[in-house]
């Protein structure tokens, strides 16, 4: 189980054992105070007992006493016991014992009670019968002259009487005579002990009683052992159950001090765990903020960076043709290098603004700048452009030279902006740094060419792709021979455009098989149509590649029967990537009874290597150099020695973009036999009938 | 009260304090109901009836007579200072004056009610229903709450100031006769049953110590309650105060006059002849209890 789930269980356990003692506490106190009530309680009751006792003792010796004192004792007897009968702790199952001898001490304290006052009444007659008997003789008078020996008599049993009442002790009443005897016939004398013999007589009759009643209630112990014995026994049982108590409390306050030490050492642990997460959770962090490879910051982190930062600038660094580099020299060199430059970038960039630089993906970077003025920020661009590619990397001994693409943009979305923007420097090969804002014209470049292939589906659809024909003339014959087919479309209007606006984008779709496909097919109509004429097709080397335009081509020059009049044009291209298909086709389309032209030669990408390697009928000199010839001595050198050299190599030479008559005329007397340009005519939508021209 | 007994604590006799506790409001309600007839079955009767306490608080009839004329069975006994009576009735089965008020408006021969027809009765009269809303907060009034008005107004019933009283707190001095009179009242052994507040009625006593008395009718005595033979013609002391004004005496009114009392009682419970001359002594001293008509009967 997790250690903080732990701590909390034992929390809850803490506490709960912590709610534990304080119910133990109120328990403990109310019991404390229910026992302390109780004490409280029967001692009052042993108060008030022991008062009424002391008072009867008062009662028996003083000669006037005030019974109220007694009245009211007996009253706190009774209100006493009722208290204590109703203290709480006897409704406790515990108790049941105390509390039956408690309810059977009611019937001793009513017993005390009747008791006592049945010693009042008998001691109130008692007392004034004393009293009495003392006046009497005070008084005797009458008697001592009638009778002085009764008289010496009554003194006698006067002291006994009261001997018997002080000491308590009935002995002294024991054969004692303690009547008077009349002798005398005086009235008075009669009277006076019959007073006296009804008082002593009433005295030796109650005296027992008296003494019993007297005896009972000082000597007797009954009720007040009777408490002494409930207070005992309560006090076992309290003292027991205050055992149990203080058991309960030290067991409670053992759980709560192990979970105490406990927690503590759940909480010392939890910590350290604690730290091992924080540092766990450090790396997590590192690497979610930095890139493994470079230790730079990666792509999250500028997620992060680039929501908060005012007014972020972001050049987008990509490296051209990573792809090959990793390819060539595998991932190891490839990692190398962007470590490399990463230094590199961060070196570069450190002399300018303050910036940040993230690792974005495999080959990107991204440097951040904030408020940062347009200008400077590309200037900042093209020095580490140049400075990248001036740059040669040297890693496992291996001179690697790179070039970067940089997206630059300041609207945000940042990174989806400059993806864009890097995607459209992507297109234009030559075009290594673009801004954002600069890549909208070329996101119009692309919206126009969307426009225009809508409009060669169109013109496709409704058969406006159509063949215009240059002638190509003999100049020594003054005879158009040949004739060129160039691909126009024809807008809706009626007006064309030329190959140039659209023929380009029309590689890049399907559609470009269709043209070609319209092309041949036309063009060998009219080649049917007219049939002193040859003519051409402009196919481009890369176009061979393409299997599907092949086949196209030698379906048409197989199937249409134009009496192999149909010569192919091709165009050099950049990369001409497989010289043997080439050779296949041009041998295909020779076996077929067509020529091949190169044309252009003399431009940006000639090569004579072409030449030892195909088999070539005619050669097609570039208009850059026919148009020059009449004003450029070298140009017309460079014209001749083509012409050489395509003799030499058994190939008829065609001059190209012939427009004045100074330029005929010059190939004419030059010597040259094909030409073709404006001066004798601009392409025509149908051949002409008449095959002459003059110069 | 503390003070006073304290001070006069050499004497067994102690002044009835001026100032008592009474929850006023309270006691003036019980005032209304203790004079009012409707607490009796048939309007005839109230606390009143038998206790004039205009005039000693008890009955000058031998036995007071209840609703339909039906005649009581004792004397009926003074209402004044009752509250310093450890118990009540002439054998005490009152332990206070709640049980006290509640015997005669229950007994059939007294008031001749019981707690329901008391309610109800109370309970329809707008006058009571008002006063107990005033003081109790309730509309409604229960028995109880008659009984502790009641008890209340009982207990403002005490005559301070008798001339004896202030004597035992040293304001006046009592006349030569009455001096003489309360000497032989120590001297005869009177004082030993009629002492405390009350002089009297904190004890027990039974009647014809000497000389037994007329045991021609039976009367509730104290064997009643403890069923003991010993409390045959048992009775509680009764009060001496206001003495002069409770005739006819004793349980079955068989004297009816004080000095009858006086001589009666030396008889029977002292064996003894006391002279006429003492006797006068004695009621001197005892008029001399006579005290003040209690202040609460004054208020309107």
């Amino acid at each position: 189980m997790k250690i903080s789930k732990l701590l909390f269980i034992f929390i809850f356990i803490g506490i709960f054992s912590f709610l534990a003692i304080i119910k133990f506490y109120f328990v403990q106190r109310d019991f404390t105070q229910q026992q302390r009530e109780f004490f409280l309680n029967i001692n009052n009751l042993e108060n008030a007992y022991l008062d009424a006792s002391n008072l009867v003792l008062e009662n028996s010796i003083y000669m006037y006493v005030d019974q109220d004192d007694v009245a009211h004792a007996n009253k706190a007897i009774q209100n006493s016991y009722q208290i204590l009968l109703t203290s709480k702790i006897l409704s406790d199952d515990n108790y049941i014992e105390i509390k039956k001898s408690i309810v059977s001490l009611s019937k001793n304290l009513k017993q005390d009670v009747n008791n006592v006052e049945f010693f009042l009444r008998v001691n109130a007659s008692i007392k004034n019968s004393l009293l009495f008997l003392s006046r009497h003789i005070d008084n005797s008078a009458v008697l001592a002259k009638a009778n002085p020996k009764e008289l010496l008599k009554a003194r006698i049993i006067l002291k006994s009487l009261n001997d018997t009442k002080k000491l308590q002790d009935l002995a002294y009443l024991k054969n004692k005579n303690y009547l008077l005897i009349s002798t005398s016939e005086d009235k008075t004398v009669q009277r006076y002990i019959q007073s006296f013999n009804l008082h002593s007589n009433f005295l030796v009759k109650n005296y027992p009683a008296f003494m019993k009643i007297t005896k009972q209630i000082l000597d007797s112990k009954t009720t007040h052992n009777k408490i002494h014995r409930i207070k005992k026994e309560f006090s076992q049982i309290a003292l027991n159950d205050l055992e149990a108590l203080d058991e309960f409390a030290s067991v409670l306050l053992s759980v709560f001090f192990l979970l105490f030490i406990t927690i503590i050492i759940l909480l010392v642990k939890y910590q350290r765990e604690n730290l091992k997460l924080q540092a766990a959770y450090n790396s997590l962090e590192y690497s979610l903020t930095f890139d493994q490879l470079t230790e730079i910051y990666n792509r999250r982190r500028f997620e992060q960076d680039i929501k908060v930062i005012k007014n972020p600038s972001l050049l987008l660094v990509n490296i051209n043709n990573f792809k090959y580099i990793n390819d060539i020299y595998g991932n190891d060199v490839g990692n190398i290098l962007l470590k490399d430059l990463t230094i590199f970038i961060i070196s570069d960039i450190s002399k300018s603004n303050k910036s940040s630089i993230y690792r974005l993906g495999g080959d990107e970077f991204g440097i951040v700048y904030q408020d940062i003025d347009d200008n400077l920020l590309l200037q900042i661009a093209e020095k580490l452009e140049i400075s990248i590619a001036n740059h040669v990397f040297i890693i496992k001994d291996l001179e690697i030279d790179i070039t970067v693409s940089i997206a630059i943009n300041s609207v945000r979305p940042i990174l989806e902006n400059a993806d864009l923007t890097l995607k459209e420097i992507k297109k234009h090969p030559t075009i290594n740094i673009v801004s954002y804002d600069e890549s909208q014209h070329l996101k119009q470049d692309v919206e126009e060419n969307m426009k225009i292939i809508q409009i060669i589906k169109e013109a496709l659809i409704e058969d406006r792709i159509v063949p215009f024909f240059q002638p190509i003339i003999n100049l020594q014959t003054l005879k158009i021979e040949k004739y060129e087919a160039l691909v126009r479309l024809k807008l809706k209007d009626g007006t064309f455009l030329p190959p140039f606006k659209f023929l380009e984008i029309a590689q890049k779709s399907s559609q470009y098989n269709e043209i070609t496909k319209v092309m041949i097919d036309k063009t060998i109509k009219i080649a049917q149509k007219y049939d002193k004429y040859r003519f051409s097709l402009n196919v481009s080397m890369r176009d061979i590649s393409n299997k599907n335009i092949r086949d196209i081509l030698f379906y048409a020059l197989e199937n249409k029967s134009a009496d192999s009049k149909i010569d192919i044009e091709l165009l050099e291209s950049e990369n001409l990537t497989d010289m043997q298909i080439v050779k296949e086709f041009i041998t295909k389309v020779h076996s077929l009874g067509s020529k091949i032209l190169i044309d252009d030669f003399g431009s940006g990408y000639s090569n004579f290597a072409y030449f030892s390697e195909l088999d070539i009928d005619i050669v097609k000199i570039d208009g850059s150099i026919v148009k020059e010839i009449a004003k450029n001595e070298r140009q017309f050198h460079m014209l001749k020695s083509i012409q050489e050299f395509a003799n030499g190599m058994d190939m008829i030479t065609v001059s190209e973009f012939v427009e004045t008559k100074e330029i005929a005329q010059k190939l004419k007397d030059n010597g040259s036999i094909y030409a073709q340009g404006y001066y004798f005519s601009k392409p025509l939508e149908q051949p002409l009938d008449d095959d002459n021209v003059t110069i | 009260m503390i003070f006073i007994i304290t001070l006069y604590s050499n004497e067994p006799i102690s002044p009835i304090p001026i100032k008592v506790d009474c929850d006023m409001p309270k006691a003036m309600i019980g005032k209304e109901l203790f004079f009012d007839t409707m607490l009796s079955s048939d309007n005839t009767i109230s606390c009143f009836s038998c206790h004039n306490v205009y005039d000693g608080g008890a009955d000058h009839r031998i036995v007071s007579l209840g609703v339909h004329n039906r005649k009581g069975n004792i004397q009926s006994p003074t209402v004044l200072n009752a509250r310093y009576n450890f118990t009540e009735f002439w054998n005490g089965r009152a332990k206070d004056l709640y049980a006290q008020a509640s015997g005669p408006l229950n007994n059939p021969a007294e008031h001749g009610m019981n707690p329901q027809k008391i309610e109800k009765a109370v309970n329809n009269s707008s006058h009571y229903k008002e006063m107990f809303k005033k003081v109790y907060g309730t509309s409604h009034i229960t028995y109880k709450m008659v009984l502790e008005s009641i008890v209340e107004f009982e207990k403002a019933l005490i005559t301070p100031n008798s001339r004896f009283d202030k004597y035992l707190r040293g304001e006046i001095k009592l006349t030569s006769s009455e001096t003489q009179g309360y000497k032989l009242f120590k001297q005869y052994g009177c004082i030993t049953c009629h002492n405390g507040v009350n002089i009297g009625g904190n004890s027990y006593q039974k009647m014809g110590i000497f000389i037994p008395i007329d045991e021609e009718k039976h009367y509730p005595d104290r064997m009643e309650v403890t069923k003991n033979i010993l409390d045959k013609d048992v009775f509680k002391v009764p009060t001496l105060r206001n003495i002069d004004k409770t005739a006819p005496y004793f349980h079955d009114g068989s004297s009816k006059t004080l000095e009858d009392a006086i001589q009666s009682m030396s008889k029977h419970n002292l064996g003894m002849f006391i002279s006429d001359e003492d006797t006068n002594y004695l009621m001197d001293f005892l008029k001399s209890l006579d005290g003040e008509e209690p202040k609460i009967l004054e208020q309107p």
